[in-house]
């Protein structure tokens, strides 16, 4: 599903690459951890597979595509294959839950009947029906991660990519989100979850684990 | 759940800025006023010279004892050579009226006149293909009756050049103006793409297409410009009513002639805001959706 070969990352007036010659391969279907302190290039690394960079060095294959290769305008087509999770939730703050779900299928020119069925749900999913009217700054920051997840997992995503998912969460939310992560909600995607808090290694135990260092890739289990 | 349309968004989103609606309508009315009365002007000014400028004419002069009768039997022999499209005969009283009323308000310097110098003569509108004047009016001259022929005005025909320079420069003017009532909407759709770039930027990555996120930034271009072009049209109709005095200029003219409402610039305006609408829009949304720059 993802591979990385040599890939480095430089940033203009930055002296220390973000990432140093990363490999790394990740088959369909598996969950991986990637860890690694603030500022060690996991966000690059999730930036370089969603196409918002393009390495220095190294090729960025995902889902088949050479992200190198891939040009600008068929990248919202890799995107629309891909289910995307942030710190910061990134919700569109006056629109409704059921709107914010629905984008990622609107985007796609889903037909109306079936992002209606589908992001109702997805909300069951995450046990946000209830909510389904409510606007998404009206909402817990546990709720807004959840809308968040649900948006994600709408198109039936290959690749689900999660920075720091839980980052702005308390500890039962955190939780909460992570087993929607692991769970059969998923249906069979391939899950990346950036994360440096290593607590949440404990808290659901399965997957694989890298580990990133100063822009290198260690694997830790 | 509803879920809209191109139109349907860009509605909705104008609706959740109403300040930035208010100050990109009321910044393109202003460009398209400027542009409509440039417009308003160039249409008068050109319908003026048209009242001036009736085509090639000869005026022939009668002789002093060639009778009004005789006068109108010469015009109707005159109005039937090749390449005259009309003949009328017009004596020297008549000549007199229409002179006064060219003069307007100054007609009373005309009162001191002890006799009437203005001949009796046959007025001819000359074909616009005709080859060779100067043959036809040494024709005339030769004709029995005739006392003289008037070949030309070059005063006329030297406003004609200068009109004709004059239009030129008008468009070339008038294409410097949608210029920049273009820039000016490319800079307000700019302005709209800034404001809502964390929402752009989310659309991206989730996979939205340029014509996704392009779209309602030109409708909303298209609406801002349509109801600029009315407030602009609806703004340049006071201004003209109240400035169309009806005082006469020379030559016949008058102000509110100069400084009438064109009834098809609202019009017009509209279908400027439209094309502008849209060039501003592509120009506007540009490289700013490029799907590589999220955050």
């Amino acid at each position: 599903m993802i591979l990385l070969e040599e890939v480095s990352k430089v940033y203009p007036h930055r002296e220390e690459p973000a990432l140093k010659g990363v490999s790394l391969q990740v088959a369909p279907g598996e969950f991986v951890y990637l860890t690694g302190p603030s500022g060690a290039g996991k966000t690059t690394l999730l930036r370089l597979l969603y196409g918002a960079e393009l390495p220095s060095k190294g090729r960025v294959v995902v889902g088949g595509t050479d992200l190198g290769r891939l040009a600008p305008r068929h990248l919202p087509l890799l995107r629309r294959r891909l289910g995307l999770v942030f710190q910061d939730f990134r919700l569109m703050p006056r629109r409704s839950v059921f709107e914010n779900v629905a984008l990622s299928l609107e985007v796609a020119g889903t037909d109306r009947r079936i992002v209606e069925r589908r992001v109702e749900e997805v909300l069951e999913q995450v046990k946000l029906s209830r909510l389904a009217k409510s606007p998404a700054d009206t909402l817990s920051g546990g709720e807004q991660q959840r809308v968040a997840l649900a948006r994600a997992l709408a198109p039936g995503p290959d690749l689900i990519l999660a920075d720091e998912p839980t980052g702005n969460l308390d500890p039962e939310n955190a939780l909460a989100m992570m087993r929607l992560l692991v769970g059969d909600y998923v249906g069979g995607a391939t899950v990346l979850v950036a994360t440096h808090d290593p607590t949440l290694l404990s808290l659901v135990r399965g997957g694989r684990v890298v580990h990133l260092e100063r822009g290198r890739l260690e694997e830790a289990s | 759940m509803k879920r809209r349309g191109v139109v349907g968004r860009a509605l909705r989103q104008m609706g959740e800025d109403l300040w930035l609606q208010g100050v990109a309508i009321s910044t393109l009315a202003v460009a398209l006023a400027i542009m409509g009365a440039y417009l308003a002007l160039c249409l008068n000014l050109n319908q003026a010279a048209g009242r001036l400028l009736t085509g090639p004419t000869l005026l022939v002069v009668t002789d002093p004892q060639v009778r009004p009768e005789e006068g109108r039997v010469l015009a109707a022999e005159l109005a039937r050579l090749p390449g005259v499209a009309s003949a009328a005969y017009v004596d020297q009283q008549e000549a007199m009226i229409r002179f006064r009323r060219q003069l307007g308000p100054q007609a009373d310097l005309l009162d001191d006149l002890e006799t009437n110098p203005l001949p009796n003569a046959v007025e001819l509108v000359l074909t616009p293909d005709l080859a060779a004047p100067p043959e036809l009016a040494a024709y005339i001259k030769n004709m029995a009756g005739v006392s003289d022929v008037v070949t030309g005005r070059p005063w006329l025909q030297r406003l004609e050049r200068a009109l004709r320079a004059g239009g030129e420069l008008a468009v070339a003017l008038g294409i410097l103006l949608f210029l920049a009532v273009v820039l000016v909407t490319s800079n307000t759709v700019r302005l709209a793409v800034h404001v809502r770039r964390r929402e752009l930027e989310l659309m991206a990555l989730v996979g939205a297409g340029g014509g996704y996120m392009r779209g309602p930034f030109l409708v909303e271009a298209v609406l801002q410009g349509l109801a600029a072009a009315a407030l602009a049209s609806l703004l340049l109709w006071g201004l003209f009513v109240l400035l169309a005095a009806p005082d006469a200029l020379p030559w016949g003219l008058r102000l509110g002639q100069i400084l009438a409402f064109p009834p098809l610039l609202p019009g017009a305006l509209g279908g400027l805001a439209v094309v502008s609408g849209l060039m501003g829009g592509f120009l506007g949304v540009g490289r700013s959706l490029h799907p590589r720059e999220v955050l």
